[in-house]
């Protein structure tokens, strides 16, 4: 019986605690931790996304998608006498704008990096 | 700077927050908390210094894992656990000189009950390392002989005999405080 009160006593002694005077600057230090830790995560899973984007459009430009469709489009259409990218890029590019493979591939790329970046977001908000 | 906002807010409200990612409402939870996770380890027997440093990691690692936190203990019995197990890991690896100090240094502000912390302070400094380190163990951060053999990496009897040793020892030192909070529950 007087054991057991004795840990009573116990558990209530461990419960008391001093106020630390810095208690407010602790907090603050454990806040900042966790806001410098917050950024680089954020610029980490931006940064993959990124690199993830930019990788999928080497590979895509690497592996020759441009003439391939290109061959794709007079195989299955030999009568029409334009090329794939041409009636593509003329109907979306604004007038004025020189159409080219390069201007596809940049706006691919591009396309990629802005979904890197919503994705990194939508990991960070959900 | 304390949000008044938050700061009426239970610590399970303030818990569900920081699962939505409201740092500031955790910042809350260590405002609150911090001092008793930092005393804890300072009676497990850590440096100041070093214990500080085990707090932060402490509350990190507890924003990192909130969503295991689900309110049917309180917030400060979890972070605790969670301090004095890296504390415990940490005596395990490094060298225990290291680890321990001969007398823990108080704390700089006045406590709420200056003649119960003090009393409780002074006899854990009476202790061995491994009697302190198991009593506050099993008293301070709530583990059951057997998690606290786990923690430690060491046979559950060598535990039972390091806390009953220290109980004795605290038992002798604490027995005019244990009095004076048996006289005060009852009167």
């Amino acid at each position: 019986m007087a054991e057991r009160t004795f840990e009573m006593d116990l558990d209530r002694l461990f419960g008391e605690h001093p106020v630390f005077a810095d208690a407010e600057l602790f907090a603050q230090r454990v806040e900042d931790r966790l806001e410098r830790g917050w950024t680089f995560r954020n610029l980490l899973i931006g940064g993959l996304g990124l690199a993830g984007g930019l990788v999928a459009a080497i590979q895509l430009m690497g592996y020759g998608v441009i003439p391939r469709l290109e061959g794709l489009s007079q195989h299955y259409a030999p009568n029409v006498e334009v090329n794939w990218t041409d009636v593509t890029l003329a109907h979306v590019l604004p007038g004025g704008l020189q159409v080219n493979g390069e201007i596809l591939w940049m706006s691919a790329f591009m396309a990629l990096a802005a979904i890197g970046f919503a994705v990194a977001r939508a990991v960070r908000d959900f | 700077m304390s949000d008044p906002v938050r700061a009426a807010l239970h610590d399970v409200e303030l818990a569900a927050l920081a699962v939505a990612g409201d740092r500031q409402a955790f910042g809350e939870l260590v405002r609150r908390h911090g001092s008793a996770v930092r005393a804890l380890l300072r009676r497990m027997g850590a440096a100041p210094d070093l214990a500080d440093d085990l707090a932060q990691d402490a509350f990190l690692a507890a924003f990192e894992q909130i969503t295991e936190f689900r309110g049917d203990g309180t917030f400060q019995a979890w972070v605790k656990r969670i301090a004095a197990r890296a504390y415990a890991r940490r005596w395990r690896r490094v060298g225990r000189e290291r680890l321990i100090v001969e007398t823990p240094e108080l704390a700089d502000g006045p406590p709420p009950d200056p003649g119960v912390a003090i009393d409780l302070d002074i006899a854990l400094a009476s202790l061995s390392e491994p009697e302190r380190l198991c009593v506050s163990l099993c008293y301070g951060a709530g583990f059951s002989h057997v998690e606290t053999a786990a923690a430690l990496d060491t046979p559950l009897g060598t535990v039972k005999s390091h806390v009953k040793r220290g109980m004795d020892k605290l038992r002798r030192r604490l027995a005019p405080t244990a009095d004076r909070l048996e006289s005060q529950a009852h009167g």
